[in-house]
């Protein structure tokens, strides 16, 4: 080989190895914006890309999922930046149109958006519409009549999703669960009992620690709720405060907010967080 | 550098009369022309829509010059025996190599200024039907232009590379196809294993992995059309790092291209 073929080799290997050090630690700090990126509008996407329009839909739930979990994963149980929730859940929507059989997008809409921002009724049309094409599926109606029933108190709606996942199911199981639950039980256990299950069929560990993270919240109201019950049976009044329950032996220690909150007891004795069960965003 | 110059100027002529890429000139000129009738297809981001169609029509054009006359361009002269003739001439190998890179890269060059000047156009055409919340930066716009058009000046370098390899059109053509694919994926995938997906990997998948990533070129580092269509502010000791890193890697390659061409038996 030439010698300065050999000397300019050299200069440029080291020249590549000083620069990819800096280069990688920008690329691995973009903005977690650029990462999502941009989703053009489905209609356009359908002509562009004919039979590759699911491969299309997946990538582009998988992309969310990798923003969402980077939103999640790398700062613990806070967030830094503000998480870009309306391209996300716009992400999904075009994502459903390319490809409305993609359970990944149903199941984390549901999973993402209800819980944590309360888009009770976009989700709820976004469900509905897969549920026009999954007509086999008894998890769509079901997530659809939870979330009437217990986001939006329509327990007229609930009833007649939670009976389409029954008949689908061929498993009596939702309807019957979720009416003793209703009925014979606070919100708080439906919510409890609806995740437990969610927990159980998730795969995907960054969704599976954000329903360990509700569930432990959840977990620990419905304990204050236990204990405020309890006293109000013997004290004929509600509690002022959650430190009356730790004095008076009703629960061991004030439990932790896993949101990083403070739990506190409303006037009525119901019981809330100073992170509102979201996570709390630092500047 | 004069002969250089010259295959690089006889590249040009060749590609003036090259009705191949006259067709995908036009094929793509043709698709921004529709850029922003298409827009409209969006309710509310008709604007950032263009934005889209506009820059990954380019990217695609680009994609395709750069396989067709990269990848086949060596091929066709050995094929040909133009080879034997050129290189009877006072004319290196390597200077033989290099102008086919700055000839080849002239046209990516020329093509990216074509389409950009009509995205542009289409652009503000379809910016004008609907008013965006966001104002369109079009510096951030020239910038995704030019650094897409740098992607495929790498693109090229590799293109050429795998060009001297192998006498093969099919090596050359699929390992440039499979080069632009894994340096689209890499940063994705090095992301990927540094989640909790990470923990079921070996060891040894982790070392391969994150080793394939710092060898293979990363050509997410060139893609800016988020930036363009949400009007992000650039940074620039990013850019001027991604043009260090373009300058010297493409060089590498080029380095690699020569050495392999000049050791090859042109028969």
């Amino acid at each position: 080989m030439k010698k300065w073929l050999v000397f300019f080799l050299a200069v440029l290997s080291i020249s590549y190895l000083v620069l990819l050090a800096p280069f990688c630690t920008y690329m691995n700090n973009r903005p977690v914006a650029v990462r999502l990126g941009y989703m053009p509008h489905a209609t356009v996407l359908k002509l562009a890309f004919a039979d590759y329009k699911q491969l299309i839909a997946q990538d582009a739930v998988v992309r969310v999922l990798f923003y969402f979990g980077s939103l999640v994963d790398t700062t613990k149980r806070t967030v830094k930046t503000t998480p870009e929730y309306f391209h996300m859940f716009e992400t999904l929507q075009h994502a459903v149109r390319l490809d409305p059989y993609n359970m990944d997008a149903y199941y984390f809409a549901q999973a993402a958006f209800t819980w944590e921002l309360r888009k009770i009724r976009e989700v709820n049309d976004l469900l509905e519409y897969g549920i026009a094409y999954r007509t086999w599926d008894a998890q769509l109606p079901f997530y659809v009549g939870f979330n009437y029933a217990y986001f939006l108190k329509d327990y007229a709606a609930a009833s007649r999703f939670l009976q389409r996942a029954a008949e689908l199911s061929g498993n009596p199981l939702y309807t019957n669960l979720t009416a003793r639950y209703f009925f014979e039980a606070g919100q708080t256990r439906v919510g409890l009992a609806f995740i437990e299950q969610m927990e159980k069929n998730t795969l995907d560990p960054r969704i599976k620690r954000m329903y360990q993270m509700r569930r432990e919240a959840l977990h620990n109201v419905d304990l204050i709720e236990q204990a405020v019950q309890h006293y109000q049976q013997q004290y004929h009044a509600p509690p002022r405060s959650i430190e009356i329950l730790v004095k008076t032996g009703y629960i061991e220690s004030s439990p932790v907010d896993p949101y990083g909150g403070v739990f506190y007891l409303t006037s009525s004795g119901g019981v809330q967080s100073t992170s509102k069960f979201a996570l709390i965003q630092r500047p | 550098m004069r002969s250089c110059l010259h295959i690089a100027a006889l590249i040009l002529k060749t590609a003036k009369r090259d009705k191949l890429l006259h067709a995908i000139i036009v094929v793509g000129l043709l698709i921004i022309l529709f850029v922003p009738a298409f827009s409209l297809f969006s309710m509310r981001q008709v604007q950032e829509l263009s934005i889209t169609l506009a820059t990954s029509t380019l990217s695609f054009v680009l994609l395709v010059v750069t396989l067709l006359t990269g990848a086949t361009s060596i091929w066709r002269d050995i094929e040909r025996k133009y080879t034997n003739a050129l290189l009877g001439l006072p004319l290196s190998r390597q200077a033989y190599l290099l102008g086919k890179y700055l000839g080849i890269a002239a046209i990516i060059g020329i093509i990216s200024i074509l389409i950009g000047c009509a995205s542009l156009v289409a652009v503000k055409i379809a910016a004008a039907q609907y008013k965006s919340d966001m104002p369109i930066l079009w510096g951030t716009l020239l910038v995704t232009i030019l650094f897409d058009t740098l992607k495929y000046l790498l693109l090229l370098a590799f293109a050429l590379l795998f060009s001297t390899v192998s006498t093969s059109f099919y090596f050359s053509f699929f390992s440039t196809i499979a080069i632009y694919l894994t340096g689209m994926a890499s940063q994705e995938v090095f992301e990927y294993i540094h989640g909790d997906y990470a923990q079921k990997l070996s060891s040894v998948s982790l070392f391969v992995v994150k080793g394939l990533y710092y060898l293979l070129p990363n050509f997410s580092a060139f893609n800016l059309k988020v930036y363009a269509i949400y009007s992000l502010k650039l940074q620039l000791s990013g850019l001027l790092l991604t043009i260090g890193y373009f300058l010297v890697y493409t060089a590498l390659v080029l380095c690699l291209a020569v050495w392999s061409f000049s050791r090859r038996e042109l028969l």
